[in-house]
């Protein structure tokens, strides 16, 4: 047995043991077996390659169907039924109390809203952005490529997260997974401290913070991501929701959104304004 | 964990004062519509908004109008192109003006003098 698949062998174990998943611990290892004997167009990897689903195409939060001018038809109205993590966290009463403490401060937060713009999100935030994305699935990761330049990577190969002093705190963690049949179970940790979500600004978790995300396709034409946020320091309890995503028919590729080109709205005395070419 | 009432209606309320994508939308008042009727001086197909300049012609000579959209991704979608308009078009353009009065605004609609649309969504490639 090589160093690598020995490695690898225990990084599934561990998700045995942390019950992320037993029959799931036994696929990965058989993958990783496989994998590791694997060439790039070995029969091995094509057959775990072939046995993982197909999501390709370009998709986008069903939170944001946005119109032409880059906002939803429905409005304001429309974004209070679909945004989730604008909510207030199932905070713990010492949370709970700073959190209602913020909200006295209206004028920040006013100030806030008025002059918020961003070109890119920390995850989960990321997860329900209005920003097009592609997946690629791969038998060693699957990448959630969108059309902003994030990335997320989701290590597929077997690995745990690294060890914690090679372990630093970054804006969208890290994240590894496995499949369980055609469902993609992601684990993310290292989330840096900020708020949870655009517009959710008094929304903070700690450093404890852990993600699991079960993602799957439910029909031809809509992804789902059901997200479990667990943070023993904030929470009164683990924080479960559904984020689900379109494919966009009207397109058949990811076109670039490069948010410095040409930005005309700087922010002048705390407010939004639009220059001229 | 219940809140009160008042106090899950305060971050919504103050989270919901924005509506687009990319930045607040608070410049914008969406309570007023106005149509511009001029001449397209440039439309710029670029991120994180594509934007159509328009001269209106007034009492004291024409005046220029910034016109912002969404992104290319969000035109194509909604079937524009990147010379769907050219300098020197004659355009209607409804607007939700800049509330601090600058010549400006939110895109609405566009449209040929005649009133036909410059672009139809095109059909649904996808599957």
């Amino acid at each position: 047995m090589d160093g690598r698949l020995s490695v690898t062998r225990r990084s599934c174990r561990a998700l045995e043991a942390h019950h992320v998943l037993t029959r799931g611990a036994a696929l990965c290892l058989l993958a990783v077996a496989l994998a590791a004997q694997a060439g790039p167009n070995s029969a091995a990897r094509v057959r775990t390659f072939a046995a993982l689903p197909d999501w390709s195409g370009v998709w986008q939060s069903a939170a944001w169907p946005l119109d032409i001018s880059g906002r939803p038809p429905g409005g304001e109205a429309q974004l209070r039924e679909t945004l989730q993590l604008i909510h207030p966290p199932p905070y713990n009463p010492t949370w709970k109390a700073k959190y209602e403490e913020g909200l006295k401060n209206t004028a920040d937060l006013a100030a806030k809203n008025a002059a918020f713009k961003a070109c890119t999100r920390s995850f989960p935030a990321l997860m329900e952005a209005p920003w097009m994305f592609q997946v690629v699935v791969l038998p060693e990761e699957t990448l959630l490529v969108f059309e902003n330049n994030q990335v997320r990577h989701v290590y597929t190969d077997g690995r745990d997260h690294p060890p914690e002093d090679e372990l630093w705190a970054t804006r969208l963690g890290d994240s590894v997974g496995h499949w369980r049949g055609h469902t993609l179970v992601i684990d993310t940790i290292a989330r840096k401290q900020e708020p949870l979500a655009p517009r959710a600004w008094l929304s903070m978790l700690s450093e404890r913070a852990h993600f699991t995300e079960e993602l799957r396709m439910t029909n031809k034409n809509e992804l789902e991501d059901v997200l479990t946020i667990d943070d023993p320091l904030a929470l009164a309890h683990p924080w479960r929701m559904t984020l689900t995503f379109r494919r966009v028919k009207e397109l058949t590729r990811v076109i670039d959104y490069d948010c410095t080109e040409n930005d005309r709205n700087p922010v002048v005395d705390g407010k939004l304004i639009i220059t001229t070419p | 964990m219940r809140y009160p009432k008042a106090l899950l209606g305060a971050p919504l309320f103050f989270s919901l004062m924005q509506a687009l994508a990319h930045h607040s939308g608070a410049m914008f008042d969406d309570s007023k519509s106005v149509t511009l009727t001029g001449t397209v001086n440039a439309f710029q197909w670029t991120n994180p908004h594509c934007w159509i300049q328009v001269l209106v012609p007034g009492p004291a000579g024409s005046v220029e109008w910034s016109i912002e959209m969404g992104s290319p991704s969000l035109l194509v979608r909604g079937g524009w192109k990147p010379r769907t308009l050219r300098v020197g078009d004659p355009i209607t353009v409804v607007i939700h003006p800049m509330r601090d009065g600058s010549r400006g605004g939110l895109f609405v609609s566009a449209t040929h003098t005649d009133g036909t649309p410059f672009a139809a969504p095109p059909s649904q490639g996808g599957t």
